[in-house]
């Protein structure tokens, strides 16, 4: 069984750091990492090559230095990666990474499964996975917890709806976003560490998947960030002083105030 | 001045510690500056009543347990006081009551309240801003400790196979005594002459300590005074449990965290090729910073864990046929070089009958934080399983042993250990920094018997690693617990002078009564 996972670079921490000197934003070469959900995908992928047999490919769109993830997907298991890596693809929304993801894919040939994270922790879009599955004309489950069963026709899965579990049976090739409930990650090995520094590992241009520059990198993306903006928290802490009874008689006064 | 308060029922945790022992006292206070001390010290000792000295209450031996008397709680001194650098190093000024995990928040954030700080102090913060990311390399489990507390057991952690314990990075300290006066110390400025100490208080009074005699052994040692010749007067008060003084204030020297930190636990299908691993893998050029061990015991109450609570679902799954645990740390400048040491480490690994495939190495912050849970998990399992028992039989406590001995001893210590275990048909679970010989050995006592069982194991095996030429206490200190096993491993002369060496600072034997010796070794001569 082939199967592709598709992973995305996205910083490790959601922490900005300022300096307290200078004000700007700390870059101290704190990595960045596989995106977490894509993480779970990585793990049932190796999962199933293990009991069933194959393949995994890792499946990455990014800036070359993305290949440090995707040898870090080796280390956890992963046999082979490839990524897309053109100044083409720069500025790609969901829409074009997708359409560039979907050439990458076709490039790789006949496969059972793709596999993705929920979403991803930086853009929160969830969009990757049912776009690329569209793009590609295959079916696709969104936020599997269980893998029930896998044949080389079907997989039986199992995904957390609103308030209950569903089965779903999935004709093969199909593709998976999966959530967090789904396994638990191993760590690397050092024999795992070994492999994936020589592990096979590809680099394709927008040109060597034969893109449409019309439909990717910034051309091919219809969305527009008008505006990003820090959300103002409007907090405040105010400590009452005085007796128990006065300090009482302060807090009816805020909550008359708040009911107002 | 700060209240002395009476003693409430309201003020019970302050009866204890994470020994789990618990005490009695007749008042307590919470001063949170420096003349706050002076003043509670001048009026409880006046009137004749011990104190006892608290800051976190994560003590292991029971030195924060008071026994009546007056409980002095640091716990709200706990501020940054200032910053400093020299030679290229930065020192920290703290309160005692400043909390290691807080100690490392500010230093990591870069973040301290300055406010009231001198102006040299805030042009060195600014310098300290813009230089790499320091750390302060000391690292019990235990991240609520306080600075003062680790000074007074002089602690450690897994860090110190490479960077040492607490002692090493203490540069400068202020000691407030029991007439109130205070006694100001910076390291290379007071030197012992041969085996005597002579000191002058802020107050203008003079100090004349004769230091114990005997030889401290050379192993990671917390078991009583620091003593020998030529010692630094810093080094005899760290490490001193609370009997001598109170340190109102601690300078910390700082190191450059080193950029690659990288931690691999490898898994082995016995005991001795665990320590085979150890043995060969100190001598590599792996360089690791830490060395920890995890035995067969500790893995399966973990796994029991995993199984039981869904606080610990997030923890890896250790596979059945692993027996021991290793873990090691790599700390380095680049990226390469630490690949360099992990391939090390998997051939050395590999000659010790191990497997590379059998190795978890974590190598960003995602699974840093797993390995770490992973290790916290297991001391935080067996209180978990002890503080179940108790419920059935309230004398049990946790009987962890902490004693350490020379490199060349440490086959035959873990034969001891398991020997003894196993003689005795005892539950336990071990773990602890090998790498410097020094194993938590848990008893997990099932009843009354298998408890008293464990106690006179303990005994036998302070004996025995005496004479091995180790120490009874490696990192927790000797407090309350381990006061019996000091007087094994020196016998009661050195202990006689070591309580005389503490009678010249507090003359009346006031402060942490109980901790290393019982008040009354000086018994006869006080008559």
């Amino acid at each position: 069984m082939k199967i592709i996972v598709c992973i995305k670079q996205v910083p490790s921490s959601n922490e900005v750091r300022l300096d307290p000197v200078t004000k700007t934003i700390v870059r101290d070469g704190k990595q960045s990492v596989i995106n977490p959900f894509d993480a779970y995908a990585i793990e049932e992928a190796v999962r199933l090559k293990e009991t069933c047999g194959g393949a995994v490919t890792a499946l990455s769109m990014g800036i070359p230095a993305t290949e440090r993830l995707l040898r870090d997907a080796m280390s956890r298991g992963v046999d082979e990666a490839v990524l897309l890596s053109d100044r083409v693809f720069a500025g790609s929304d969901t829409l074009a990474t997708s359409y560039a993801l979907s050439l990458g894919v076709r490039k790789l040939g006949p496969f059972s499964l793709i596999l993705c994270g929920k979403m991803a922790v930086d853009g929160d879009t969830a969009q990757i996975g049912p776009e690329l599955a569209e793009m590609l004309g295959i079916p696709h489950v969104t936020e599997v917890n269980r893998i029930l069963s896998v044949t080389e026709e079907e997989a039986v899965v199992e995904k957390q709806a609103d308030g209950f579990l569903e089965t779903l049976s999935v004709k093969l090739p199909a593709l998976l976003t999966v959530s967090k409930d789904i396994n638990m990650p191993r760590l690397p090995s050092i024999a795992g560490i070994r492999y994936s520094e020589k592990g096979p590992f590809r680099l394709l241009g927008a040109a060597d998947v034969g893109a449409d520059p019309e439909r990717a990198g910034l051309s091919g993306s219809p969305t527009q960030v008008v505006k990003t903006e820090t959300p103002r928290r409007e907090q405040e802490c105010t400590y009452l002083e005085g007796t128990q009874a006065e300090q009482a008689a302060a807090v009816l006064d805020l909550l008359r105030e708040v009911r107002r | 001045m700060r209240e002395i308060l009476t003693f409430q029922p309201e003020y019970a945790e302050y009866l204890r510690d994470e020994s789990r022992k618990t005490g009695r006292a007749d008042s307590i206070s919470f001063p949170e500056t420096e003349e706050e001390v002076r003043g509670i010290l001048r009026q409880v000792c006046a009137a004749g009543v011990p104190v006892t000295i608290q800051g976190g209450r994560t003590g292991l031996a029971a030195a924060a347990v008071p026994f009546g008397g007056h409980i002095l709680n640091l716990s709200r001194m706990n501020r940054v006081l200032g910053i400093r650098q020299e030679d290229g190093s930065f020192f920290v000024r703290v309160q005692p009551g400043l909390a290691l995990l807080e100690l490392r928040k500010g230093l990591e954030k870069k973040n301290f309240d300055t406010e009231g700080w001198r102006e040299e102090e805030r042009q060195a913060f600014v310098e300290f801003c813009r230089a790499p990311e320091q750390f302060f390399p000391t690292d019990p489990t235990e991240t609520s400790a306080t600075l003062g507390g680790m000074a007074a057991c002089n602690a450690s952690g897994a860090r110190s196979f490479r960077y040492g314990a607490a002692r090493n990075y203490i540069q400068a300290l202020r000691l407030v005594l029991t007439d109130g006066d205070v006694l100001s110390l910076r390291r290379g400025q007071c030197l012992a002459e041969g085996r005597r100490f002579s000191l002058v208080t802020e107050g203008g009074r003079r100090i004349y300590v004769e230091l114990p005699t005997y030889q401290m052994p050379e192993t990671k040692n917390a078991s009583g005074y620091y003593a020998a010749e030529a010692m630094d007067a810093v080094d005899f008060i760290v490490g001193s449990d609370g009997t001598l003084g109170v340190m109102t204030e601690l300078e910390l020297k700082l190191l450059p965290l080193p950029p690659v930190i990288w931690g691999v636990s490898c898994f082995f299908e016995t005991e001795n090729q665990a320590v085979a691993f150890v043995k060969r893998l100190r001598k590599s050029g792996a360089e690791p910073a830490a060395i920890e061990y995890f035995d067969g015991g500790a893995l399966e109450i973990l796994r029991l864990q995993k199984k039981r609570s869904t606080a610990f679902s997030a923890l890896p799954d250790v596979e059945d046929w692993a027996a021991a645990c290793v873990y090691a740390e790599i700390h380095c400048g680049e990226e390469e070089e630490a690949l360099k040491h992990l391939y090390e480490i998997g051939r050395e690994l590999t000659a010790s009958g191990g497997r590379e495939e059998a190795t978890w190495v974590a190598r960003n912050d995602r699974d840093r934080e797993q390995l770490q849970f992973f290790r916290h998990a297991v001391p935080e399992s067996v209180n978990m399983q002890i503080d179940e028992r108790r419920k059935v039989d309230p004398v049990i406590t946790k009987l962890a042993a902490d004693m350490s001995v020379p490199d060349s001893c440490l086959s035959q210590v873990v034969a001891l250990y398991r020997e003894g275990l196993t003689r005795c048909g005892l539950e336990s679970a071990t773990w602890g920094h090998i790498g410097n010989n020094h194993l938590h050995v848990n008893i997990l006592p099932r009843d009354g018997e298998d408890y008293r069982k464990g106690k006179e194991l303990y005994r036998e095996w302070a004996k025995k690693v005496t004479a091995m030429g180790g120490a009874v206490s490696a990192e927790h200190g000797v407090g309350k617990l381990k006061a019996d096993y000091l007087t094994v491993m020196y016998g009661k002369e050195h202990i006689r002078e070591m309580a005389m060496a503490k009678k010249a600072f507090d003359p009346a034997f006031l402060l942490g009564r109980g901790n290393l010796f019982a008040p009354d070794v000086l018994g006869e001569e006080e008559g």
